[in-house]
């Protein structure tokens, strides 16, 4: 038995040195050559988010955060579940890899309480993006990355009313995320006309279809359909197709079919919080924490949204959401 | 089952008792083919992740399994009674916001509304057995009936009463910190943290167990799975045992539903959907039979331990999440698989 | 001393079709009864009334010279009427000790089964009537048909049954099992039990009946004492009886037929 694991760990060692010298990856146990390398020790960052599986969204995020740890010699691990104690879950087992920061959603912050308290006592630095900004700093967050959806959401029911919609629809895709309401009530409050909420569920597109399609069957006065994700805006323009109905279809968030389609004028207008800039930020502040005591945004949060795109700007946008991190 | 009970009733002489030894009794058991498999996958993740290790790691992988536990206690035995719950997953949910609703509505204390949740949750088990047993309906369309109403249900009364899609918190009220102690506390030994329902995981295995193998309902259970009319026909109650059987699941998703609450203390309306397949996956590679009439309690339990290792090992491991979903399910079939092997060649050599 | 079980001119029907008409039947102790009758001659209808699944919509079921009216089987089990089904008789996936005790398990404190006790028990009664098992743990599904049927009867015997209600125990084994039924059946009446034998089968039915009742589409075809029929006579009333006399006759211009092709 000697042998072998013997033999094994100076393969080990042998594999970890060369990766190090590649400077790309590597293990924990390398730290001088890396410092060498790059200027600081390789940290190991966790993000744990509520995303579904297989989300553009979340994929842009996600994208950021590579990109960023990329830059700044970052291990990134990357994990997450819809549900709030199931997310509680992954942070908990991020804490137990003794990873260097923790970047998390607060989509369900009572779920997230726990788990970033013993974040806190095992001295992690924790930052959080996209929702819950309220909650991010009484949780112990050092900084948050997001928009705040009440804001965004007001800025959603400006430009709605502006493009002259009178009646609509607010299609929330995932119930029991607080962000998403928040969205419909700020659009509600600017607004001015009839908005009401339309729920369903995310995850089975066909299902979307319909229940709008239902939705504006049933009442032909409606003349907007604000979604709430950008995988939503083009199903929202097919219900309406099939519909029959002349309703203004706008979105929150953006991804490369939606420039096309905002080119058109099918869709009408954007809300982009940039998820690329959330996930870059977040792990970049962690870096820049770690390695140089830095903090963003004086324990407020930094907003990297709303932006609206609308048919003029969209054209500058497509060659960076044809790489998909817009 | 129960192999060492036995030895001092058998009348001495008869040298074909021999044949069958402990080893073989060993072998027969439901939850074997589970305990080989929970063994093998624990040293694989043990080899290929270091923070799996940690005793830390441990204590959140039996957080984990104790989640996923606690409901496959109820629904291993259902299933052995021959039954399904598909609304196992969202009556954990309606539980917990049973209680949340009453305690923060009517500002009563909070085990006011837990006893309230429990005699709710309770009925809502009644109702599933009732109306399995009243209408003759296969059980899987039943509560999948009932999934579906507790699901609309859970975001109807909530959006109602609250104004939105959440409960409100009821961390500052009276009797949170006596019932988060109960429900969703946590134990340090030797510096690491084991949540509490870890503990309860165990004793409602203990007492499953010690029901199903050592008194007289844990006979009808595995008689009304096994063969319902003739354990009607010898005097079983069948109606009552089955129902019995549909008020257990809603007790341990009773418990989950409290756990949940005191650990969180709001609770999302729209959450616990899909649950009820993980519980019956758990039950399903403990070694319990998906027609009814064979298993374990423990075998739920080592199933839940499966489960656990794997969702948790998978990130402990540090691989692509974007394969998670893959890795798990081609854990659940190598564990499931192993378990086949071993149940089957002990049939073929008993 | 009035018969163990007693039913005089019972009758039942299902919506408009009648299943049973006026049959009566009485089985004293130490008596095998035998009950023969082709498919839909009503042979289930009257278990299901005797073993307290269904009333009689007419006539009188006395248990003991007492009138009764069951409401489940678990009535008439009480009044020492134990019915055993051919094909429900046991969980297959249960140990032998388990399906022998089934219903009716012993117990200690705190509802604690009495685990030694029952293996004991179910191995001493089978030992007791001549059925050597291995292992009384073994799954009671891994035992022959008629060894099967011989469980769920001591089982019947132990718990104080007077009267044993038997469903076609004969009916899906071959000559040797069904041989072994038999045996226990003669042996059930040598302890002073009263049987109720259903069969379709007098060859089976003969040998161990000391009296017979046949039925043909829910009445009494014949109702005799062993010393008054013969096997050829009853396996013609099975046969069909006079019916096929006149048929065979008929078709063949011949004598008698005696149904050589019943069984």
């Amino acid at each position: 038995m000697r042998l072998p694991r013997h033999a094994g760990r100076i393969a080990a060692a042998v594999l970890a040195a060369a990766l190090a010298l590649g400077g790309c990856s590597g293990s924990g146990g390398k730290k001088a050559e890396e410092k060498a390398a790059s200027g600081g020790p390789r940290l190991k960052i966790a993000m744990v988010t509520h995303s579904g599986q297989g989300d553009t969204f979340w994929d842009i995020v996600k994208k950021g955060a590579e990109a960023a740890a990329g830059k700044d010699n970052v291990q990134l691990l990357y994990s997450a579940d819809p549900e709030g104690g199931k997310q509680a879950q992954l942070v908990q087992t991020a804490i137990d890899q003794k990873a260097d920061g923790i970047v998390v959603t607060l989509a369900k912050p009572d779920a997230m309480r726990d788990v970033l308290a013993r974040a806190a006592a095992a001295k992690i630095p924790v930052v959080s993006i996209n929702s819950g900004a309220e909650a991010s700093a009484k949780l112990g967050a050092v900084a948050h990355f997001g928009q705040d959806e009440t804001v965004a959401g007001e800025a959603a029911g400006r430009q709605l009313a502006k493009i002259g919609a009178k009646n609509a629809i607010c299609v929330v895709h995932e119930q029991g995320n607080v962000g998403l309401e928040s969205r419909c009530a700020g659009a509600k409050k600017t607004f001015g006309g009839k908005l009401q909420n339309l729920y369903v569920t995310g995850t089975d597109m066909p299902q979307v279809k319909s229940a709008i399609t239902a939705k504006l069957q049933a009442d032909k006065s409606i003349d907007g359909v604000l979604t709430l994700g950008a995988p939503f805006a083009p199903t929202a323009v097919d219900a309406a197709k099939d519909a029959g109905s002349k309703a203004k279809v706008a979105t929150f968030d953006l991804n490369k079919d939606l420039i096309a389609q905002l080119e058109s004028g099918a869709i009408w207008f954007a809300v982009d919080q940039q998820p690329y800039l959330q996930g870059y930020e977040a792990v970049d502040a962690l870096w820049l924490l770690r390695s140089n005591g830095n903090a963003l945004g004086g324990g407020r949060p930094v907003l990297t949204g709303p932006a609206i795109v609308t048919k003029d700007s969209a054209a500058s946008l497509a060659a960076f959401a044809n790489r998909g991190t817009r | 089952m129960a192999g060492t009970a036995t030895a001092p009733a058998r009348p001495p002489g008869d040298e074909r008792l021999g044949r069958r030894s402990p080893l073989r009794r060993l072998l027969g058991r439901p939850e074997l083919g589970a305990l080989i498999g929970a063994i093998v996958l624990f040293a694989f993740f043990s080899a290929v992740a270091d923070a799996f290790r940690q005793a830390g790691s441990f204590s959140t992988v039996l957080y984990a399994s104790s989640t996923f536990g606690i409901m496959a206690v109820g629904v291993s035995l259902l299933m052995i009674g021959g039954e399904f719950d598909l609304s196992a997953g969202v009556m954990v949910t309606t539980s917990a916001l049973v209680a949340a609703l009453v305690s923060y509505q009517l500002t009563l204390n909070v085990w006011a509304g837990v006893a309230v949740s429990l005699a709710v949750t309770l009925a809502l088990g009644f109702l599933n057995g009732l109306l399995y047993v009243r209408t003759g309906l296969p059980s899987f369309i039943v509560t999948l009936a009932t999934f579906f109403m507790l699901a609309g249900a859970n975001l109807g009364v909530t959006k109602a009463v609250t104004g939105n899609v959440a409960s409100d918190s009821v961390r500052d009220m009276d009797g949170f910190a006596s019932a988060r102690s109960l429900f969703a506390s946590s134990v340090d030994i030797g510096g690491v943290n084991v949540s509490v329902t870890v503990f309860w995981w165990l004793a409602f295995v203990a007492v499953a167990t010690w029901l199903l193998l050592r008194t007289r309902p844990g006979n009808w259970i595995f008689a009304v799975g096994g063969a319902a009319d003739a354990a009607r026909a010898v005097g079983v109650p069948v109606a009552r045992t089955k129902i019995a059987l549909f008020m257990g699941v809603a007790l341990c998703a009773w418990f989950l539903g409290m756990h949940l609450l005191f650990s969180y203390a709001t609770v999302q309306s729209g959450e616990g959907v899909g649950n009820e397949f993980y519980y019956i996956i758990c039950a399903v590679i403990g070694g319990c039979l998906l027609t009814g009439g064979y298993g374990s309690a423990v075998g739920g339990a080592i199933g839940a331990f499966i489960f656990g290792m794997t969702n948790k090992g998978i990130v402990y491991a540090e691989w692509n999440p974007d394969w998670f979903r893959f890795f798990l399910g081609a854990m659940l079939l190598v564990a499931t698989a192993l378990n086949l092997v071993v149940r089957r060649r002990v049939e073929r050599s008993g | 001393m009035s018969a163990l079980i007693g039913l005089a001119g019972v009758g039942k029907h299902y919506g408009n079709v009648i299943a049973l008409r006026d049959v009566s039947l009485a089985v004293d102790a130490g008596q095998v009864v035998c009950v023969l009758g082709d498919n839909g001659a009503g042979k289930s209808t009257l278990i299901k009334i005797i073993s307290g699944l269904h009333r009689p919509d007419a006539g009188t079921y006395e248990v003991a010279g007492e009138p009764v009216a069951f409401g489940s089987p678990r009535e008439a089990l009480d009044r020492g009427i134990a019915t055993v089904y051919q094909d429900l008789a046991v969980v297959p996936l249960m140990p032998v000790w388990r399906n022998f005790f089934l219903g009716a398990e012993l117990r200690r404190s705190f509802g604690r089964l009495d685990i030694a006790a029952m293996r004991r028990t179910t191995r001493d009664e089978l030992a007791g009537m001549g059925i050597d098992l291995r292992d009384v743990d073994q799954p009671i599904g891994t035992l022959s048909g008629g060894e099967r049927q011989c469980v769920a009867i001591a089982r019947a015997v132990h718990f104080g049954a007077r009267v044993l209600v038997l469903d076609e125990p004969t009916a899906a084994l071959g000559v040797k099992q069904a041989g072994v039924v038999l045996r226990y059946v003669a042996r059930a009446r040598a302890r002073g039990l009263g049987v109720v034998f259903i069969t379709h089968n007098p060859h089976h039915a003969y040998p161990v009946g000391d009296r017979f009742l046949v039925l043909k589409r829910g009445r009494v075809l014949a109702d005799r004492a062993k010393d008054a029929i013969t096997r050829d006579e009853l396996t013609a009333l099975m046969a069909g009886g006079a019916e096929l006399d006149e048929l065979a006759a008929e078709l063949s211009g011949t004598g008698t037929g005696t149904g050589a092709d019943a069984g």
